[in-house]
């Protein structure tokens, strides 16, 4: 089970909602997504047909920047990048190369990355904008809900903003209304306001 | 009349050769040998009073014969979808499973399954499921989607079923009607590796059912003979049409329970496997239906009953 502040799976289906407890709990620990969401209320009824999951995330990590994972050294010739994690070293590339042009970008070994001086201040560098989690974290939890939702769920409603999340998913049309009459309720149940 | 009975031998590679000449000796046939690295899995059918004997010759060889009552059959295990939601662990580990036991397991994601009102089954899919001699239907965790879909899924499929889903036994009788030959409940979609020693229980719940399915049809079977009993069948065309020895399938010949599938295209072979003479004066044209099969382009060879050809080879 996962350690969330909230975690509640509603159904009409008694067996049904012990086996989509367990399926939440895989996808999310799959998905390395417990950390993330803090609370989580699914409401799953196969005769309706309609799958509703509402919860919060706990935090959004903020933007990755070059000075997050390398140290910028200004020569006069050339501004040495000394890379402390790889992590985001393509993303990092890829950016230099689309604003610097290939010829200017050069990486002598895995760890360094060369600038010709004078194309770029030191300090525009550091705070240059490689990558943001929060962008795929984002694709991450609408996938993990497609992925615990019943696959047949073809029509699907998704929301996430501030830290809330929706997604109602079913079969047939969904009903206009349905965040104001099954969506906000669930929210309530936890505690939140949509 | 000396009976045969389905074994799986397991044992190292080192002079494995001999206990398959031993096999072939007592009048066995080896239906599919497996080679893993060092290890050398044998399917195999063997005569009862032998078993003792192929152990006595493997012991020095710390190889093992163990009864496997799904060797010689051919399995398909049907799960609604290809998508991530039904694969890979319940269906994989299930035909793994099944595997183990003997059977040879084709897995069948069929282009439509999912969903309760909007399930259907294409007639390729249908005809492919019909060339096994049992289905295996993975479903999923609502009772109300099950009694609703099962019905389109199983349109005109005369192949016995073993039906799975979330619901107990008892209530996955219940909502099935007309009853399928079999059913094994509490497993349902399932997102990780099934290793709990109950999970692993419903595994094997789950080989006994397909093996009483198996066994009613092996009953019904010998109250009317085949005309040939289908793993000699296999060797006479693996010894005769020497194409099949340079296929990689890992079953060129698979071998069914009322007939082969062979893995050479249809239209080349089949007049030549119909004229093949199996003993004086009977062809394989005389006792069995050489059809294309749906699978690719194989051919499907069924065997006729004793009681249309008059003849028992």
């Amino acid at each position: 089970m996962p350690p969330l502040n909230h975690f509640v799976i509603e159904s009409p289906d008694a067996v049904g909602r012990e086996a989509y407890e367990r399926i939440t709990g895989d996808v999310l620990q799959d998905l390395d997504l417990i950390k993330v969401i803090d609370r989580l209320h699914i409401y799953v009824d196969p005769v309706m047909p309609i799958f509703i999951a509402v919860g919060l995330l706990r935090h959004m990590p903020r933007a990755i920047r070059v000075s997050d994972f390398a140290n910028v050294n200004p020569g006069e010739k050339m501004v040495v990048l000394d890379i402390g994690d790889e992590t985001y070293l393509a993303p990092l590339l890829q950016k230099l190369w689309t604003i610097y042009g290939k010829e200017n970008v050069d990486q002598p070994d895995r760890f360094t990355v060369v600038l010709p001086a004078g194309v770029i201040e030191g300090e525009e560098l550091e705070g240059l904008v490689v990558a943001d989690p929060s962008e795929t974290l984002y694709k991450d939890v609408i996938y993990a809900l497609q992925y615990i939702a019943p696959e047949g769920f073809k029509v699907r409603r998704q929301y996430i903003r501030d830290g809330k999340f929706y997604y109602v998913a079913s079969e047939d049309t969904l009903p206009t209304d349905i965040v104001e009459t099954m969506v906000v309720p669930l929210f309530e149940k936890m505690g939140v306001e949509l | 009349m000396t009976t045969l009975v389905p074994v799986t031998y397991k044992g190292g590679i080192y002079r494995h050769d001999e206990i398959m000449d031993l096999i072939d000796d007592l009048g066995g046939y080896i239906v599919q040998k497996h080679v893993m690295a060092q290890d050398v899995v044998l399917q195999s059918f063997v005569p009862r009073d032998d078993i003792e004997l192929i152990r006595r010759v493997a012991k020095p060889l710390a190889g093992e014969v163990i009864e496997a009552p799904l060797v010689g059959t051919e399995i398909a295990v049907v799960s609604p979808s290809l998508e991530i939601h039904h694969l890979p662990h319940i269906a994989c580990d299930i035909a793994e499973y099944l595997r183990r036991s003997g059977a040879k397991t084709n897995m069948i994601g069929l282009a439509r399954g999912f969903g309760k009102r909007i399930a259907n089954l294409n007639d390729e899919e249908r005809d492919i499921i019909n060339e096994h001699d049992l289905a295996v239907y993975v479903l999923g965790s609502f009772e109300e989607c099950i009694k609703q879909k099962f019905p389109a899924i199983r349109r005109e499929i005369y192949t016995p079923i073993v039906l799975i889903g979330a619901p107990d036994r008892e209530a996955l009788m219940r909502v099935i009607d007309p009853p399928v030959e079999g059913y094994v409940g509490s497993v349902g979609r399932i997102m990780h590796r099934l290793k709990r020693p109950e999970e692993l229980g419903k595994l094997d719940e789950l080989v006994d059912e397909v093996s009483r399915v198996l066994d009613a049809r092996r009953d019904a079977l010998a109250k009317d003979p085949l005309s040939i009993f289908p793993p000699r069948l296999m060797t006479i065309i693996e010894d005769q049409i020497h194409e099949v020895s340079m296929l990689t399938h890992p079953t060129p010949v698979t071998v069914q329970m009322e007939g082969l599938r062979v893995k050479l295209p249809y239209d080349p072979y089949a007049p030549l496997i119909r004229s093949l003479e199996v003993v004086d004066g009977v062809t394989i044209g005389d006792i069995a239906d050489v059809t294309p099969s749906r699978m690719r382009n194989y051919i499907l060879i069924r065997i006729k009953p004793f009681s249309e050809t008059r003849i028992l080879v």
